[in-house]
């Protein structure tokens, strides 16, 4: 009964406040809500399982081996000072990345790499020899017309072909 | 599933075909059968295809070997690379090996290899292909001209150096605005000026000139284009020297403020050295302005007046205070 009518007493509270507080947004009071962190880098990285996974060399180095040893998979001079240009860039490079592993579903035996020659955009990609060659010529013709009608410049794609993926190592 | 459909199939003729014979009718029965019939086997006997998509009747082509192992000793390198690609383990002989080797292991092969194509390689720029390179370029080459063989003689036949740079960049445009940039530098020694037009150029020159390698350097960016930059820094040094020439009706108000370097005649300290000399009663009596004369004419009052100037002009240093120190010395007899 007590609890009922407290209720009740601060629901009439409550309502009475609604009613003349303008700058009230929500009824209950606003915190900050905090998780414990957790100082873990989980970027780009397999952790070790059973040992039957393969992995290629470029997945079994983590990102903090780039410059040591592995080396960049894009190249373009608009990180250098004076040099403008560079998020450009990066979101021409992004969008590739998926349009090939789209284009060549299934196929792509490691990562794209992207070179820039002058304004020449060069990608260069290992395959598995999934299709026929005459699809892998068709694919071939129709992504160079169609990214460089998108972006305005010449593209070249320098494709190899291989049996099967190059394991570096099993984790 | 085949038998409905050809049930289905049966039904359609009878029904579509009424006005033809009952022979075409059941042709046609036949050949829609067999089509179905075909098609349905094929699926049952290869479930596993499944994933290849379309119906392959050609057999899958085994790959050949790579083209490393069918190449010469003596072949033609140049028309194996002959221009900028990436690295293509099938087409270069090499046993290269690239890689962080796994534990108790060697780096991993060239075959898949990609770090060896993220690298830029130079094999389109062996030295049979630069050769290529040059002789195809010899003919739009002309000598240079065996006139000009020494630094100086570039400098007498051609005072006027034009300086520009073009840049390169990776990226969809080959536009930059600093390309704009003209730099015309030229020594006035070239010019024949007299006093009074190479002291006025100075002044309309300002910062623009160099005094330690006498180089008037005029740089031009308000132009949007270089070319019309260029003609601009042209037309700025016609007109200096044009208008360095001019006496304009004002330039007889100079002052003495004005003057470039300082000039002891008709100056403060003259007139002080004077008036000190005299008052000491260093030479016999006289008229004023011979005494004046022959005073200016000593060898003491000339040495003064050449470490007045030299401090004037090149400012306080160890030498021309000591210098100055001297000369007062022998003036005042000290």
């Amino acid at each position: 009964m007590a609890a009922s009518l407290s209720s009740s007493g601060s629901a009439r509270l409550m309502t009475a406040l609604a009613r003349s507080s303008v700058l009230y947004n929500s009824f209950e009071s606003r915190s900050l809500h905090v998780t414990a962190v957790c100082c873990k880098n989980q970027a780009a990285r397999i952790r070790i399982g059973k040992g039957d996974k393969p992995l290629t060399y470029e997945q079994a180095h983590h990102p903090h081996q780039i410059a040591h040893r592995k080396g960049w998979l894009s190249q373009h001079t608009s990180n250098l000072k004076g040099v403008e240009g560079a998020a450009e860039r990066t979101v021409e490079d992004v969008f590739i990345r998926r349009f090939m592993f789209g284009t060549f579903h299934g196929c792509l035996a490691n990562e794209v790499v992207i070179k820039r020659r002058g304004n020449m955009l060069v990608v260069c990609a290992l395959m598995l020899q999934k299709l026929p060659p005459q699809k892998f010529y068709f694919l071939i013709g129709y992504s160079e017309s169609l990214l460089s009608h998108f972006y305005k410049c010449p593209v070249k794609l320098d494709i190899q072909t291989l049996q099967d993926k190059a394991v570096y190592k099993y984790l | 599933m085949a038998s409905l459909t050809r049930n289905v199939f049966l039904s359609l003729g009878r029904t579509n075909v009424s006005g033809l014979g009952i022979k075409e009718i059941t042709n046609r029965v036949t050949y829609a059968t067999a089509l179905f019939a075909n098609s349905t086997s094929r699926n049952k006997g290869l479930p596993d295809r499944g994933g290849r998509g379309s119906v392959g009747r050609r057999p899958r082509r085994e790959p050949g070997e790579p083209r490393t192992e069918k190449m010469p000793l003596d072949q033609d390198w140049t028309s194996v690379y002959p221009s900028a690609t990436s690295f293509k383990s099938n087409a270069v002989p090499l046993p290269v090996r690239m890689g962080y080797p796994v534990k108790r292991g060697v780096p991993p092969e060239k075959k898949g290899n990609l770090e060896l194509v993220k690298i830029p390689n130079f094999l389109h720029l062996t030295p049979a292909a630069i050769k290529k390179h040059c002789e195809a370029l010899k003919p739009f080459c002309t000598e240079w001209p065996s006139a000009l063989d020494t630094d100086a003689k570039c400098d007498e036949h051609f005072p006027i150096k034009v300086e520009s740079t073009d840049y390169v960049c990776a990226g969809p445009s080959v536009r930059n605005p600093s390309a704009r940039i003209v730099h015309l530098k030229v020594k006035l020694s070239h010019f024949n000026l007299d006093d009074h037009a190479r002291k006025k150029m100075l002044k309309l020159v300002g910062e623009r000139y160099c005094k330690d390698s006498d180089i008037l350097s005029i740089t031009t960016d308000s132009c949007p284009l270089r070319q019309q930059n260029y003609e601009y820094a042209k037309y700025l040094l016609t007109v200096l020297y044009h208008e360095s020439w001019k006496i304009e009706a004002w330039e007889a108000k100079k002052t003495a403020a004005d003057m470039e370097e300082y000039s002891w005649e008709d100056s403060l300290s003259q007139k002080n050295m004077l008036d000190t000399l005299l008052r000491m009663k260093v030479a016999g009596e006289g008229e004023d302005a011979e005494v004046r004369k022959q005073l200016l004419e000593r060898e003491e009052v000339q040495d003064y007046k050449d470490s007045v100037v030299r401090l004037k002009n090149e400012g306080a240093s160890e030498s021309s205070m000591l210098q100055y120190k001297e000369a007062v010395r022998k003036v005042l007899n000290v």
